[in-house]
């Protein structure tokens, strides 16, 4: 262990001996988050109950030079909480209190490790929910959903995490607790609190987040259409948005991912189809039947072999379980995967959805797509076997082609997971010199000294390859996405 | 080395053109900015223009103030120096704009007009609508975090701008976010330049959300014989699920100027979705107001643009509070200040906490100091509010900060940005908060 004893006895002195988990089957539980590619136990886990300890960890980690890394559930799939050999990482799930409901200004201030589906159970009764919905949300933490500004499904319609953020209470790098942004909007200044949501724990530690709650919807109504073949449903993803309808969420589901989820969740899809999509509408009664009827109507024109409608709440949740735990099943199909998590402009997705499959039969892998299609938010998942010799290569290489033919049509490296450990090197393919510099130096403004979640975000630390210990990929033992 | 001012004019000129470089001193006068003149007016034509000016205003440890419209820049504190403004009119061009996608890349210098005239054959729009109307350009709107009405839901420029690319104060050409409508890629530099008035870097280009205009709206007016029916009438909108496009809260002299019936307070509120809804969601609008004792009245689409003329007047206060305490706050900013005789406008975003008083009449600096602006700045602090003047003569700017005090950690941290990006102090010094 690189971490000294003197500096794990004043650890202790913070947060008391339970606080602080030095075993190595203690800290075998964080050797990783959801992104399996790299693993490696952390030389110390510390569980902060206060934000003054946050306050104390940081500035004893600043005096000592150690680096911190925040982790929240670990459901991040970036690689993003994973700590350098000699860091400290912070588990903030025993900060998972809400602290304030206040319905009348349509908001709530909540610890960082509040697990995002609560506050909807929280809020649900009063008439209100939390809009942002990772996949992950029965067991990702509101923290980590802010740090890393993660989407969705409901993103389509409500916007990204960012635009669910009132205020923020920060731990900076430089140990400072910063309080910015609130329950009134617009406060004069930078907005901080805007730039700050997606800084993945570099910048500082998320210590209260207030966010807006919004009143749930009059009415809601979930389709399925199934189509012969990923291109007509591309297609038709495109003339719905383009007819003017933004629905709540519109999610594109595979040949491969249709049976899989069949056989292991059991979720109904239509049999043999090369293409479900799911779409929710939501908002008044009248507004959503009008646009159900539009979206049917270009289903139909667009070759749909099926249309459903939920016709009730239990038959809405079964189309929905399919898709939300897609990624449960992918163990089905394949002892291993890479997922890729790009973005492209949405009237492109008919173009790289044949692009996805001409990669796919380029390497001879089976690449499975479940994602978000009304945002262009790919998740192609690239099926191998790391038993199966160069396998493992050609799907890293089918990964990289992925991703550089998103960017190609104008798209983002990223559009839900975050950059963290896994895409820090892909930045400069979106980014200039210029750009990245500029990054480098915000963040120095809230990290004069580097250590905040060291290695991740931002390409110009040198050799990851020996902070972080690469390991064998292997089977995740489920995941989100 | 320090260059001569005709030789820096010339330097000036060689690189926008002669013809785009003002140095007559009537022109010079009319580009000031709170009644400091500039030495030089400058009209890039390119982003390459605008980084080569900026190069040089660097190198030369010039003060520079950025400006597209010219609507805006009452906005702020005095400069504390000022060589050059910027003018970023002639980068007008919509760059990209694929329909389909619903973004659409322009340059700051484009108006909303203009660019409201492009995005509407396509049955979309920029769902921006700050006060001072569509001769406002995108760049201005955003570097000033203007909003209006919609801000209810859409959000405001912070939520629909999703990239910029922008010059640094030394010339560096830079690029933040992303042109896709969904993107966590690096840090959300976009959103620090959004409302940061051109100090940290000046937006040439923005790459812009966009929204479908909805196929039908309607818009109604409820006024009320009190306030504090109007205050629960926003209560039963907000608590219910209908959602409307605008939720305005207007004060009795505002009513007059809008040729509407008179009241104490009222709401005006449009919903814009499918026509079948909007029927359904006045309805309920109409029977919520009914029952609070509301006279209800339809209003026309022109009234959202004449409404906006209620807040032309050369005083504008600008107050942020929590939502559910808006109702409050109008009464106490009507009691505040026109117990000096004077009258105020107060249009307010009220599902959001803004509100905004135009003040008509004469006050001494020493009233506007101590009895208006300081105790209506504390009581709102107190509550985690603030009070922006945002425009104001410069008699009564220089009585009171216009911006207010910022919580010192934050203040330091935007110090430190400043800093960072701005060593020299080049881009608009003194005119934001704290001084920066």
């Amino acid at each position: 262990m690189a971490l000294s004893l003197a500096l794990l006895r004043e650890l202790e002195g913070i947060l008391g001996a339970g606080g602080v988990v030095s075993t190595l089957e203690g800290r075998m539980v964080y050797e990783a988050d959801m992104h399996t590619f790299y693993k490696g136990a952390p030389d110390v886990v510390v569980l902060p109950e206060t934000t003054s300890q946050v306050v104390e960890l940081v500035r004893l980690c600043r005096r000592e030079h150690v680096a911190l890394v925040p982790r929240g559930s670990g459901t991040g799939l970036i690689g993003g909480a994973m700590a350098p050999v000699g860091g400290v990482m912070v588990s903030l799930t025993r900060m998972n209190r809400i602290l304030e409901l206040d319905f009348a200004n349509r908001c709530a201030t909540v610890q960082p490790g509040l697990i995002n589906l609560w506050l909807s159970q929280a809020t649900r009764e009063a008439g209100y929910y939390f809009a942002p919905d990772p996949s992950s949300q029965m067991v990702s933490s509101i923290g980590g959903n802010a740090s890393t500004n993660a989407g969705g499904p409901h993103c389509l319609k409500y916007g990204i995490t960012v635009n669910h953020v009132l205020g923020l209470e920060v731990v900076t790098g430089a140990g400072e607790i910063l309080s910015v942004g609130g329950k009134a909007h617009d406060h004069p200044g930078y907005d901080l609190t805007g730039a700050l949501v997606g800084g993945e724990g570099t910048l500082g530690l998320l210590t209260a987040i207030t966010v807006r709650l919004l009143h749930v919807p009059a009415g809601v109504k979930t389709l399925l259409a199934s189509f012969s073949a990923i291109d007509p449903a591309s297609e038709a993803v495109s003339a719905i948005v383009a007819a003017g309808i933004i629905p709540a969420a519109l999610e594109m589901i595979d040949e491969t991912f249709v049976r899989a989820i069949n056989e292991g969740v059991g979720a109904g899809y239509p049999k043999g189809a090369g293409a479900v999509l799911l779409i929710e509408l939501d908002g008044p009664a009248a507004e959503i039947e009008a646009q159900a009827g539009r979206i049917v109507q270009i289903c139909r024109d667009h070759a749909a072999l099926e249309i459903r409608v939920a016709q009730d709440e239990a038959e809405r949740a079964l189309l929905w379980k399919g898709r939300k735990e897609a990624a449960g099943v992918v163990g089905r199909m394949s002892p291993s995967w890479i997922l890729q998590d790009a973005v492209v402009p949405r009237s492109r997705l008919p173009e790289i959805m044949r692009e996805v499959q001409a990669i796919g039969a380029r390497h001879r892998l089976v690449i499975a797509n479940v994602f978000h299609a009304g945002d262009g938010n790919l998740h192609p998942m690239i099926l191998y076997n790391d038993l199966e010799p160069g396998e493992l290569e050609r799907a890293k290489e089918a990964n990289d082609e992925l991703l550089r033919a998103c960017l190609a049509m104008g798209g983002s490296v990223t559009g839900e997971h975050g950059v963290g450990l896994d895409k820090a090197s892909s930045m400069p393919l979106q980014f200039g010199d210029a750009d990245l510099n500029f990054m480098a130096r915000f963040r120095r403004v809230f990290d004069p000294d580097g250590i905040m979640n060291p290695g991740k975000l931002l390409p110009s630390h040198p050799a990851c390859g020996e902070v972080f210990r690469p390991s064998a990929p292997r089977l995740p033992a489920g995941a989100w996405v | 080395m320090a260059v001569s001012a005709p030789a820096l004019g010339d330097a000036f000129a060689a690189i926008v053109g002669g013809e785009h470089l003002t140095t007559a001193p009537s022109q010079l006068a009319a580009a000031a900015v709170d009644g400091v003149t500039p030495r030089w007016l400058a009209r890039p034509g390119s982003l390459d223009e605008v980084s080569r000016v900026m190069a040089l205003a660097s190198a030369e440890g010039l003060a520079v103030a950025p400006r597209g419209g010219g609507s805006a820049l009452d906005l702020g504190t005095p400069p504390l120096r000022l060589d050059a403004v910027l003018d970023l009119s002639r980068l007008a061009g919509i760059l990209e704009y694929v329909p389909a996608d619903m973004v659409a890349t322009v340059q700051a210098g484009v108006t909303l007009d203009a660019l409201d005239r492009e995005l509407g054959k396509h049955g979309q729009m920029l769902a921006l609508d700050p006060y001072g109307g569509g001769s406002r350009t995108v760049g201005g709107v955003l570097a000033t975090n203007a909003s209006g009405q919609r801000r209810f839901r859409y959000g405001t420029g912070r939520d629909l701008l999703l990239g910029a690319r922008f010059v640094q104060a030394d010339g560096t050409v830079t690029w933040g976010g992303s042109k896709v409508v969904k993107s966590v890629t690096g840090y959300d530099i976009p959103k620090l330049l959004t409302g940061s008035l051109g100090t940290l870097g000046v937006i040439v280009e923005a790459a812009l959300r966009l929204h479908p205009v909805q196929p039908a709206s309607g818009s109604w007016l409820f006024s009320f014989t009190s306030r504090e029916a109007a205050g629960a009438l926003v209560v039963a909108v907000l608590a219910s699920s209908l959602e409307p496009e605008r939720l305005a809260w207007l004060n009795a002299a505002v009513l007059g100027l809008v040729g509407s019936e008179r009241g104490e307070a009222a709401l005006a509120v449009s919903v814009a979705t499918v026509a079948e809804a909007v029927t359904s969601q006045g309805a309920e609008l109409g029977s919520m107001a009914s029952r609070l004792g509301a006279r209800v009245s339809a209003l026309d689409p022109a009234f959202w643009t004449r409404m906006g003329g209620a807040l032309a007047s050369s005083t504008v206060v600008k107050l942020a509070s929590e939502i559910r305490r808006l109702p409050f706050w109008a009464g106490e900013v009507e009691r505040v200040i026109s117990r000096h005789g004077l009258t105020v406008s107060l249009v307010g975003e009220a599902g959001n906490g803004i509100l905004r008083a135009a003040v008509e009449g004469s006050v001494s600096p020493d009233t506007w100091a101590r009895e208006i602006v300081a105790p209506l700045r504390e009581a709102l602090a107190a509550e985690g509010g603030s009070l922006v003047v945002e425009r104001a003569p410069l008699y009564l700017k220089s009585a009171a900060d216009v911006w207010g005090p910022v919580p010192e950690t934050a203040l330091a941290v935007m110090r430190r940005l400043k800093a960072e990006f701005d060593p020299g102090g080049v881009l608009n010094p003194g005119r934001f908060v704290g001084g920066l």
